[in-house]
């Protein structure tokens, strides 16, 4: 193998693992949120408003 | 994708299809979403002096909202039936209710103020934040009870719209926090300073649990805390506590306890102490801390005698701390 081919080698080697490194860095970091955005559906079970006037059962 | 929530202290890491610690807010392909916007699972009428807030507009009624969820999980919750829920099991229902319905609720049933409570206010952030924006357009005041566990960015976003505050301040160690709360001290801290210095009316409560921080020094330790950090004028609350969820191998609070609380936070130079959650005659009153004059008369929850329309006191003149009209 010549020098120049071993440069060449060595360059293309050192640059896969660069953009390899950087890739896995970008998906295995989460994205930050401060605030969530609104899921329109509730996953839960809805029920009609009713009778509001009465202090309510829970402390606070 | 995994997300990360920096709202709370807790700053959970979300796997895909998973939510946080609090159980509302998830990672749904790589975005956090928040499950309980406009779904609040309690709406009630409540006197204000239920949540406990003494010095904030007495005798008034309150709209009080929570959804489910929570971002800490004491072991003593007295709401652990809709606070430790989570919405997809279906146990706890809730309602449809934007936030400008919040708004025309509150004005239909003559509530002057809106209260963000039973749960904690932090978890559902987005809809206590529209809806306290809103509600400040609409002449209608604002009012967290919370444990205060909170990242410093939201909070001060918050507080903006935020006219009065019941924050908890559980626990004087970092132990108490880490082992009933699972949560830390310091945020709660944070959060109680950035709050007063923000303008924010504030009253604390101390919920007092035999055997864990009912200890005389623990509460000197606590009141001495408020008094440097928030001043003496705070108003200060001792409520008792009662054996529920996974506490219930612990004997209710006694009145004895209370009262020594109270009698040691007043002997540390607090102006306004009280009792909650039993019947104490004088730790249910407001009394003038310059003149010892009797300014507001409580029974429960109700008003008997306010001699305080003005904030001043009737007899010495001297200014009570609170929001009177």
């Amino acid at each position: 193998m010549t020098r120049r081919k071993f440069i060449r080698r060595l360059i293309g080697a050192g640059s896969t693992i660069v953009v390899g490194a950087s890739w896995l860095i970008t998906k295995a970091s989460p994205r930050r949120f401060l605030r969530a955005v609104r899921l329109k559906k509730y996953p839960g079970p809805l029920r009609p408003l009713g009778d509001i006037s009465k202090p309510s059962k829970w402390s606070g | 994708m995994k997300v990360q929530c920096e709202l709370c202290p807790k700053e959970c890491l979300i796997e895909p299809g998973q939510s946080g610690e609090c159980r509302v807010r998830i990672n749904l392909d790589g975005v956090l979403r928040t499950v309980v916007y406009g779904y609040p699972c309690s709406i009630n009428i409540d006197p204000v002096e239920k949540k406990p807030l003494y010095h904030f507009l007495p005798g008034s009624s309150i709209l009080s909202i929570a959804t489910v969820g929570c971002n800490l999980h004491c072991k003593n919750c007295q709401n652990w039936e809709i606070s430790q829920a989570n919405p997809e099991d279906g146990n706890v229902a809730a309602y449809f209710c934007p936030p400008e319905k919040l708004i025309s609720l509150a004005k239909t049933n003559r509530c002057s103020s809106l209260a963000y409570t039973y749960t904690d206010p932090v978890i559902y952030y987005e809809y206590t934040y529209d809806t306290s924006k809103l509600a400040k357009e609409n002449r209608v005041r604002n009012v967290l009870v919370t444990a205060g566990y909170i990242n410093e960015q939201p909070w001060k976003q918050l507080l903006q719209y935020i006219d009065a505050a019941n924050i908890d301040l559980k626990g004087i160690t970092e132990d108490f926090y880490r082992d009933v709360c699972s949560a830390t001290l310091k945020p709660v801290q944070q959060a109680l300073v950035l709050a007063k210095a923000c303008g924010v009316h504030v009253e604390v409560t101390n919920l007092v649990i035999p055997t864990l921080n009912d200890d005389p020094e623990d509460i000197r330790q606590l009141v001495r805390w408020v008094k440097v950090n928030m001043g003496g004028e705070t108003p200060l609350h001792f409520s008792g506590f009662f054996p529920r969820y996974k506490m219930r191998n612990l004997p209710p609070t006694s009145l004895k306890t209370l009262e020594t609380a109270r009698e040691i936070a007043i002997s540390e130079g607090m102006d306004y102490v009280y009792v909650g959650n039993l019947q104490s005659k004088e730790g249910s009153n407001t009394y003038c801390p310059g003149c010892k004059s009797l300014l507001i008369e409580r029974s429960g929850y109700t008003i008997l005698k306010n001699r305080l329309g003005s904030g001043y006191c009737p007899n010495c003149g001297k200014e009570i701390y609170g929001v009177w009209r």
